[in-house]
């Protein structure tokens, strides 16, 4: 995982230093698990996202992905993606991406209503969502994605029918569907000097509280529900609450975080895990290229912080994670006595928010929507 | 150091809430170097933590100074600081005992108020000795002029014996403590006869045990005397005896006229009550002293743990917080929404509240308070006599009442006269009646009515209040019983009946308040993950139905690498959001919607 926050834009000097500091840093990363494991198994996934990674330079993205593949290794076959956003200044070129060894694309198209995207502060257009996608597939990306919107301001449920279909009509290949969801980072306390967050600035956190009051549960459900019976008729299976993918194109990245498994990352505000500690850094970029940028003697790892998830705590994640996916987990591990969802399971079937298929539980429809209810009760 | 008894002077300071009791209880400190300055903090008297946040006194707190006079002899002032709120008469009257003399305290620019009134009757009745002090003169607004005026044409009190203060700057407290050492006379008793000490507070110490308040009416106390408790019997040796300077300040003797404490050393609050009297097992007196009415409840609700493991919790927390408050009543009860719990007296609606924040806040309780309810009276069919109900979900079925008798209370009402036909439709509109009023000045009148006390507890202060602008007070006392044409509204919720929200309204007004009660529920309930019908009944009949719509949507879209532990952090909010809540049957119901009787004005 290289994740980019707001780094990749600024001025050339700044996005300079930023891509010297994310080298140094995936270096510093790969000597300390050189020095814990010594050989280690390639990466069966590399994800370069978060803010538009694809605003910087091609040759930067180039010299990331050689470096990645130089000191951690890239299993062949591997899923690598990157995140970009559909405006002809922002989406980069596709055949330089390939170049570099990218194979998936995970497109921010959020909407094709043009007021909806004004309103969203988005500089793309329908059109260019289809330059986008069809730069992609001529240079021959294997994987398309896009990210859409719904529960956003006023917006009808007609009106998310139509990304859908818009979505659907050039052929991709996954959806991830994302109720806007304007929560306050700051007073979850995660934008602190050390946070993984950047504070929220004024002008976001007045647009945040206008448009909370456009929003609307029954509506948002309402457009849940669209998403899952006409991703399902176009052949997508909704594998995860807001995942869709055509048989083979599901995130195989995102699939090792619901599966829990182990992951590096790099980058202001990156999470990485082990498989016991969760590990973070500051999203600040200030502090980021103090640690990384100086001169070779003086180098240290960004600054950030971790936290050791076990015991009963990493029991409910695990639970609530496999729950996410469409696979469940096994009955028998659900039922099983310490299970942190036996003491819940009948409630939760006769809820009707749990089912059991082919000796396995799992979600229902209704239970994806209403999950916070059986989730909040195993933590 | 011993100061005669001819030297001690016991008083109280009385006010009508915010006239400045406090301020002035503090500048006395500070002026007889009881408290340092550099130790003084705002309102010492007011120890609790909620006194200081809600700006108001809730206890009555008694404290020793020592005051070189003019003329040039030590005097022991015992100064007790009383509550000044509607609620807190029996505080009051219980303090006054103890004393000599009171200070009344009015607010140069507000005058006389409701509380004014009704504690100068109190004083008046113990024969104390009043000194009155105009407060706060320094205020842009103030007119002592017209306060004498009123002082004089309401209460007798000539102007020659006012004293124009400010406690703030601490102009007129000279002359104050003056008028005390002059004007109060000292303690009769003497310090020969048996020991007689009225225990008049007292509080829990966890180390010295029950901490009595005392005034010795007659005999000496010495440390480590072996006392009697001549009403529970309990004996004990003392393992302290001293006075408040504020804090706990232990002496060898108490001698008769004095105001002070004994550590008791007892355990078990129930042996050392207060209006108990105190004398030596050595030499016992005969006749223990008058002691006190028992308070009377006006307001009763029950008490409920949010999770049933905690009902011993409660317990000893309502054991141990009467101790302190002697006005809150409990027994036990139980209820088939909350299951165990405790009913309640109250002394007021703000009472009520305040002891709900301290179990809270001082025992680490989550707590559920039922609607409160009066006391009524109610007479059953066939000859079988009266009962009284002080729960509407225990009121006996419709067939078995004959009649039902309901608590009046007398209500006078001090406000501008532009409120008047205000304050008249305020009170008509909750069967209330007029009687009359007179002016207290050009401005201000003091009106009197007659009023069901279910009416009043019902958010009436605070409709008071607001309706005019803040400027009215009141004060109340009961008035008997009369005969009412009342019902029991029952409610409903997803088809349960919850006990706890049943009420006993007027019958002409029952549909009305079932509906508003059924709209407030609408809107206190969170959705559930079914639809849940909300429904008021009396007797089988429904009177009023309104629908929560089921909750469509809880979920987190987005749970990517970095936002695992987020994430579970929210869930864990959410968890913590539903412990707050009560689980009857299968619906969630936070605690604001058992006071939702309460809130109905709210929009």
């Amino acid at each position: 995982m290289v994740y980019a926050g707001s780094a990749a834009r600024g001025p050339s000097s700044r996005v300079e230093a930023y891509v010297g500091a994310l080298l140094t840093e995936l270096s510093l990363r790969a000597d300390a698990l050189d020095a814990l494991f010594g050989a280690r198994p390639p990466l069966e996934t590399v994800y370069i996202g978060g803010g538009t990674p694809t605003l910087l330079p091609s040759a930067s993205i180039a010299a990331v992905l050689s470096l990645v593949r130089t000191r951690f290794g890239i299993a062949p076959g591997a899923e690598v993606t990157i995140e970009s956003n559909p405006g002809p200044d922002e989406r980069g070129s596709a055949a330089a991406l390939v170049a570099a060894g990218v194979n998936r694309l995970s497109l921010g198209v959020q909407a094709v209503d043009p007021e909806l995207l004004r309103r969203l502060g988005r500089r793309h257009s329908a059109d260019d969502v289809a330059a986008a996608v069809g730069e992609a597939r001529a240079a021959g990306i294997r994987s398309v994605s896009v990210d859409v919107l719904y529960d956003a301001p006023s917006q009808s449920v007609a009106a998310w029918g139509e990304t859908l279909d818009a979505s659907l009509a050039l052929g991709v290949d996954h959806v991830s569907a994302y109720a806007l969801t304007l929560d306050d980072p700051d007073l979850e306390g995660l934008t602190g000097p050390l946070g993984d967050h950047l504070p929220t600035r004024a002008g976001a956190r007045r647009w945040r509280s206008a448009a909370v009051l456009e929003q609307s549960e029954d509506r948002a459900a309402e457009q849940y529900l669209l998403a899952v019976s006409r991703l399902a008729a176009a052949g997508f299976r909704g594998y995860e609450i807001s995942n869709w993918g055509k048989p083979g194109h599901e995130s195989r990245h995102n699939l090792v975080y619901w599966q829990r498994r182990p992951y590096e990352a790099v980058g202001p505000g990156a999470h990485a895990f082990d498989g016991v500690t969760r590990r973070w850094n500051a999203a600040r970029l200030e502090g980021y290229l103090r640690a990384l940028g100086g001169p070779a003697p003086s180098l240290v790892l960004p600054p950030g912080g971790s936290e050791v998830v076990d015991g009963a705590d990493a029991a409910a994640e695990r639970v609530i994670l496999a729950l996410r996916l469409d696979t469940g987990l096994p009955l028998a591990e659900a039922a099983a006595p310490g299970s942190p969802l036996e003491p819940h399971l009948a409630w939760a079937l006769d809820a009707g928010l749990l089912e059991v298929a082919a000796d396995r539980v799992r979600l229902t429809t209704r239970g994806r929507l209403l999950s916070n209810e059986l989730f909040s009760r195993l933590v | 150091m011993t100061i005669p008894q001819s030297r001690v002077r016991n008083c109280s300071i009385i006010a009508h809430i915010d006239h400045g009791k406090s301020t002035l209880a503090d500048r006395l400190l500070e002026l007889t170097h009881t408290i340092e300055g550099r130790q003084m903090m705002s309102q010492v008297l007011d120890s609790m933590d909620l006194e200081r946040e809600k700006g108001i006194t809730i206890k009555a707190r008694a404290v020793h100074l020592e005051y070189k006079a003019n003329d040039g002899e030590t005097y022991a002032l015992n100064l007790i600081d009383t509550p000044g709120h509607v609620d807190f008469s029996y505080e009051v009257s219980r303090s006054l005992q103890a004393c000599d003399g009171a200070i009344l305290v009015v607010d140069a620019a507000q005058g006389i108020e409701a509380q004014t009134l009704a504690n100068v009757h109190l004083a008046l009745k113990e024969g104390l000795e009043i000194i009155p002090v105009i407060n706060k003169i320094d205020l842009p607004s103030a007119q002592p002029e017209v306060v004498m005026e009123e002082l004089e044409n309401v209460l007798a009190i000539p102007r020659e014996e006012v004293i124009l203060a400010s406690a703030k700057e601490g102009t007129g407290v000279p002359e104050i403590l003056e008028a005390i050492v002059a004007r109060i006379p000292p303690p009769k008793g003497s310090p020969d006869a048996p020991l007689r000490a009225l225990v008049f507070d007292s509080h829990y110490d966890p180390y010295k045990g029950v901490i009595c308040y005392i005034r010795l009416a007659e005999g000496t106390l010495h440390d480590h005397d072996v006392i009697r408790l001549m009403a529970s019997g309990a004996e004990t040796e003392l393992l302290e005896v001293g006075v408040f300077r504020p804090q706990l300040v232990p002496l060898e003797t108490l001698r008769a006229g004095d105001v002070g404490y004994v550590a008791t050393g007892l355990k078990n609050v129930r042996e050392a009550q207060v209006g108990d009297t105190v004398t030596t097992v050595a030499n016992p007196a005969s006749e223990p002293l008058p002691g006190y009415q028992e308070a009377k409840s006006l307001v009763f609700a029950g008490l409920y743990p949010l999770s049933g493991p905690d009902y011993p919790l409660l317990r000893d927390a309502l054991e141990k917080l009467h101790l302190n408050d002697a006005s809150v009543t409990y027994e036990p009860e139980s209820s088939v929404a909350l299951g165990f719990g405790f009913r309640c007296g109250f002394l007021g609606l703000l009472h009520m509240e305040i002891v709900q924040e301290r179990l809270e806040r001082e025992f680490n309780l989550d707590l559920i308070a039922s609607a409160p309810s009066v006391e009524y009276r109610v007479q059953l069919t066939m000859n079988r006599g009266w009962v009284t109900v002080d729960n509407p979900a225990k009121f006996p079925d419709v067939g078995d009442i004959e009649t039902i008798e309901e608590p009046w209370v007398h209500l006078g009402v001090v406000t501008p006269d532009r409120y008047i036909g205000s304050m008249m439709e305020l009170t008509t509109n909750r069967r209330g009646s007029f009687t009359n009023l007179e002016y207290l000045d050009p401005q201000r009148v003091h009106m009197h009515f007659e009023l069901p006390l279910a009416e009043l507890i019902v958010d009436y202060y605070d409709q008071l209040k607001s309706r005019t602008q803040g400027y009215a007070s009141m004060e109340y006392e009961e008035s008997g019983y009369r005969a009412a044409n009342l019902v029991k509204l029952d409610v409903m919720v997803a088809g349960e009946p919850i006990d706890a929200l049943s009420l006993i309204v007027h019958r002409e007004r029952a549909q009305t308040t079932g509906r508003q009660l059924t709209e407030k529920l609408k809107e206190l309930i969170p959705r559930q993950m079914f639809e849940v019908p909300v429904q008021a009944a009396i007797g089988s009949h429904v009177v009023a139905r309104e629908t929560i719509r089921a909750m469509r949507k809880n979920v987190l879209a987005k749970c990517y690498g970095g936002d695992i532990s987020r994430k579970r952090k929210l869930l864990e909010k959410q968890k913590e959001g539903k412990q707050r809540m009560k689980r009857v049957g299968s619906v969630e119901i936070p605690q604001e919607a058992f006071l939702a009787i309460l809130r109905m004005g709210d929009e």
